[in-house]
């Protein structure tokens, strides 16, 4: 019993105590119009990481196959709004759930696609995808010694409705609500015999 | 005070016996809406965009659907949807926000200071916990919705062999947690409880599975706690580790409304130490802070012999119930040993 109790509380503590080590920012659709023509909406994310205040956009908002789309990075600091002035580097990296999380697949994961400077306070990266997917955007800096990294979600093409960790979870779910709402009366009969016996 | 909600040895209110499908109706309501919520969220996207043409049919069968729930109420979906969001961690109900008391105390000890913006939204959670007691774990926390299936389930699976978890261990445990929990925020300046706690967690997995398309850790601390409950004890993880659990006994001690047994009515059959969830002891009238008034006890007793009260306190334990053999004997043989103890042989009798 104490073993038991042993294992749990350092499971507890364990999942209490795990940091995540990079900056993983999810982010929400917001419309508004490009700068250079009034057609797409874009996927726009706004963070703090270190001593940066950084605007990602994604041009269009729901990118496609084989169309070329971009990345506008915008990047001042906190304290007095000056804007970055490092290059920054775009890499892109698969985020579908058997390569991201279980490893497997592209042994290649990650792939640079540029180094970007600064042109008129902003940070552009255009991109080309031929497959469609769940992808991460990386943005990588250093500034006053320190590295910073930045990953983006970026999803290219009509995402899958329902991935595999949903489709278990779905099916737990399923399974129990199945159970409780046919074995009711059973359930009811068993809970009361089987609480009577162990107390 | 200590006067039950219906007349002495009268039966209990007629509506006390239903409330427990009531509860699993609220308790049914509140998931759903934690389901609902992100898929509205997306749908407000979407009507913000004027994006319909520019959707996937996937995406068009989503905005479709969310428009014939919402019409009927919203004139104005990208705005007037504003008014329902978050999750019972934190959010807001027709404009109402509403914070549960955990992260309002989670968020002072790991900045040092109170934002009272924020902590008055704690408010009525906080109101209702000393009136109601632990209620919100019994009524409204999603988790619970899922625990009671799990614990259901595993009283099913029973009968085909597969021995569910009963063991016990210190309630008090759980206050050991709510306290190191204060610690560490305080120590890390990091809300912790907010990756612990199974509300929190699950609201927020759901809004990352339906509007993000992705799951967290939070996902598979959630499967733990649920085999924690099947495989080492029943709705353990409520009753031994929950530092929201542990709160709200805290601040529902001396709750208004409590659950009373009616002695002059009770024939001592267990039914209701049985069914209780938590593994209390109405039939001796132990509730104590721990009672979430999820009211099984009173649906399942035959006699009527469970009741709502206005109380600060439970009554003491009034011994074996009048309608019980065991009673009847020390009424005839006051002198028999099962007087001194009326908690002797009360088992499965009747």
């Amino acid at each position: 019993m104490k073993n038991t109790a042993l294992a749990f509380i350092f499971v507890y503590i364990a999942l209490v105590s795990t940091l995540s080590n990079a900056h993983h920012v999810l982010g929400r659709p917001s419309y508004s119009l490009n700068e250079d023509s009034n057609t797409p909406p874009s996927m726009a994310i706004e963070t703090q990481i270190g001593e940066y205040f950084i605007t990602y956009m994604v041009f269009p908002a729901f990118p496609k196959p084989n169309e070329p789309g971009r990345v506008n990075l915008y990047a001042t600091r906190i304290d007095n709004g000056e804007v970055l002035a490092q290059p920054i580097t775009f890499s892109v990296r698969d985020d579908s759930f058997f390569t991201e999380t279980l490893g497997f697949g592209q042994a290649e994961s990650s792939e640079q696609i540029g180094v970007q400077t600064i042109d008129d306070g902003v940070y552009r990266q255009g991109f080309l995808f031929r497959k469609k997917g769940n992808y991460i955007v990386r943005a990588y800096f250093e500034d006053g010694g320190e590295p910073y990294e930045i990953d983006f979600p970026l999803q290219v093409g009509e995402s899958s409705p329902i991935g595999p960790i949903g489709a278990t979870i779905g099916f737990i779910f399923f399974l129990l609500l199945s159970i409780n709402i046919a074995q009711r009366k059973r359930i009811a009969r068993s809970k009361v015999q089987q609480g009577q016996s162990v107390r | 005070m200590n006067e039950p909600l219906n007349s002495i040895n009268a039966k209990p209110f007629f509506l006390w016996k239903h409330l427990n499908k009531l509860r699993w109706l609220t308790l049914s309501v509140v998931f759903l809406m934690l389901i609902l919520i992100p898929l509205l969220s997306i749908y407000q996207h979407y009507v913000a965009a004027q994006g319909y043409n520019h959707l996937s049919p996937s995406e068009t069968l989503l905005y479709d659907s969310m428009e014939f729930i919402s019409a009927p109420f919203v004139d104005d979906a990208e705005h007037d949807l504003d008014a329902i969001k978050g999750t019972t961690w934190s959010g807001q109900l027709f404009g109402v926000k509403l914070t549960d008391p955990l992260a309002v105390i989670g968020q002072v000890s790991a900045g040092f200071e109170v934002y009272w913006p924020f902590a008055l939204t704690a408010l009525l959670p906080v109101i209702a916990t000393v009136i109601f007691g632990r209620f919100f774990c019994g009524w409204i926390c999603p988790a619970t919705f899922l625990y009671e299936l799990n614990s259901n389930a595993s009283v099913w699976l029973n009968k085909f062999g597969l021995k569910s978890g009963s063991r016990r261990f210190n309630r008090k445990f759980k206050y050991l947690v709510l306290a190191v929990g204060i610690g560490l925020s305080a120590f890390t300046g990091t809300v912790l409880f907010a990756s612990v706690y199974p509300p929190a967690v699950l609201g927020r997995e759901l809004y990352f599975s339906i509007a993000l398309s992705g799951f967290g850790s939070g996902t598979l601390f959630f499967v733990l706690t649920l085999l924690f409950d099947s495989l080492v004890s029943k709705r353990g993880f409520c009753r031994y580790l929950c530092p929201g659990g542990a709160l709200y006994s805290l601040l529902g001690r001396y709750r208004v409304f409590r659950i009373k047994r009616l002695v002059e009515q009770c024939n001592d059959c267990s039914k209701c130490n049985a069914v209780c969830e938590f593994g209390l002891n109405p039939m001796q009238d132990d509730f104590g802070g721990e009672c979430n008034s999820c009211s099984a006890c009173i649906a399942v007793c035959p006699k009527d012999a469970m009741t709502f009260t206005l109380a600060i306190a439970d009554s003491k334990n009034q011994g074996p119930g009048h309608q019980s053999r065991t009673y009847r004997k020390n009424e005839k043989h006051p002198k028999s040993p099962t007087a001194k103890d009326p908690c002797i042989n009360i088992q499965n009798i009747d």
